[in-house]
């Protein structure tokens, strides 16, 4: 899922951008592969348990650059940011609850994964563009 | 309808076709419709209030849904199901939004409500007599078709 083109010259959130790429990969696959649910749900809980651990740390990491880099649109992606993560939570809150039902699992996992191509191959970039008009390389 | 309200589409679909897809967008002869009818087997549709009302409708032929769901995924997609289904009306959601945006631009509030998927052609979906244009929006994976039927709200 990951492209080198999503890369926004920062070499601490590049990787955690392929990091999440490939965990959302996984729990695509886990999500959409042949066999029994009950096989696959191990995976789905492991996965789900790791992302909302991780978009907390990468968020705030990307936060923390576009302070220090002064990017003028850190309050809004900010905004986006906070909104994402309380999807997140309500939605592992919802299954902790409900339990993991496979059709809603699928839907979550269609909105993270349009979410993440658009955010880091849309918002993201502009972090990357205003880095460049810095002149360069965090 | 004003053609003015069919541009942004176009322009929106352009720009998430690139970034989601890396695909390049080509639009095809508009037609003018009475209904809102799908004419493909994936189909979502979008509702539209604000300054202009009305609905908008996607429809994705199979193949071309379950290629574009396989790009995004880098993953074989082989049936419409929950995931591909939801993936297709987040992207028409995305579409819409954006679209939404540039219609603001020219002076035009609206919002859209969420997107609701359904599979199969079910015939007439329209309960208004309004008509509604279709613009083909041609891809190497296929064409997807979206029935814009937008009017400007009364008073």
């Amino acid at each position: 899922m990951w492209k080198e083109h999503y890369r926004i010259g920062s070499e601490l959130i590049d990787s955690q951008h392929q990091e999440l790429f490939d965990r959302v990969g996984s729990f695509i696959r886990a999500v959409q592969e042949d066999g029994a649910w009950e096989e696959r749900l191990e995976q789905v809980q492991a996965t789900l348990e790791f992302m909302k651990e991780y978009v907390v740390i990468h968020f705030r990491d990307e936060e923390a650059l576009q302070k220090e880099i002064g990017y003028p649109g850190l309050e809004k992606h900010a905004a986006v940011h906070d909104a994402f993560r309380a999807e997140i939570r309500a939605f592992a809150q919802r299954v902790e609850q409900e339990g993991f039902d496979e059709e809603k699992v699928q839907e979550f996992a269609a909105r993270v994964m349009t979410w993440l191509i658009m955010h880091v191959g849309k918002e993201d970039q502009r972090i990357g563009a205003f880095i460049r008009s810095q002149g360069g390389q965090q | 309808m004003k053609v003015e309200y069919i541009n942004p589409f176009y322009k929106a679909t352009i720009d998430v076709f690139r970034i989601m897809l890396n695909l390049d967008v080509k639009r095809g002869a508009l037609r003018a419709v009475e209904e809102l009818e799908p004419v493909s087997e994936a189909n979502v549709v979008i509702g539209v209030t604000g300054d202009l009302r009305g609905s908008l409708l996607y429809s994705f032929p199979k193949e071309m849904a379950l290629e574009m769901v396989t790009i995004m995924a880098g993953m074989a997609m082989n049936k419409l199901d929950a995931f591909v289904s939801s993936a297709l009306g987040e992207v028409a959601n995305i579409i819409s939004g954006n679209a939404v945006t540039h219609l603001a631009s020219s002076g035009l509030t609206c919002q859209i409500s969420p997107p609701q998927v359904f599979v199969g052609r079910k015939g007439s979906l329209s309960m208004s007599t309004e008509k509604a244009v279709v613009v083909p929006l041609i891809t190497d994976i296929g064409t997807l078709e979206v029935t814009v039927s937008l009017h400007r709200s009364m008073g």
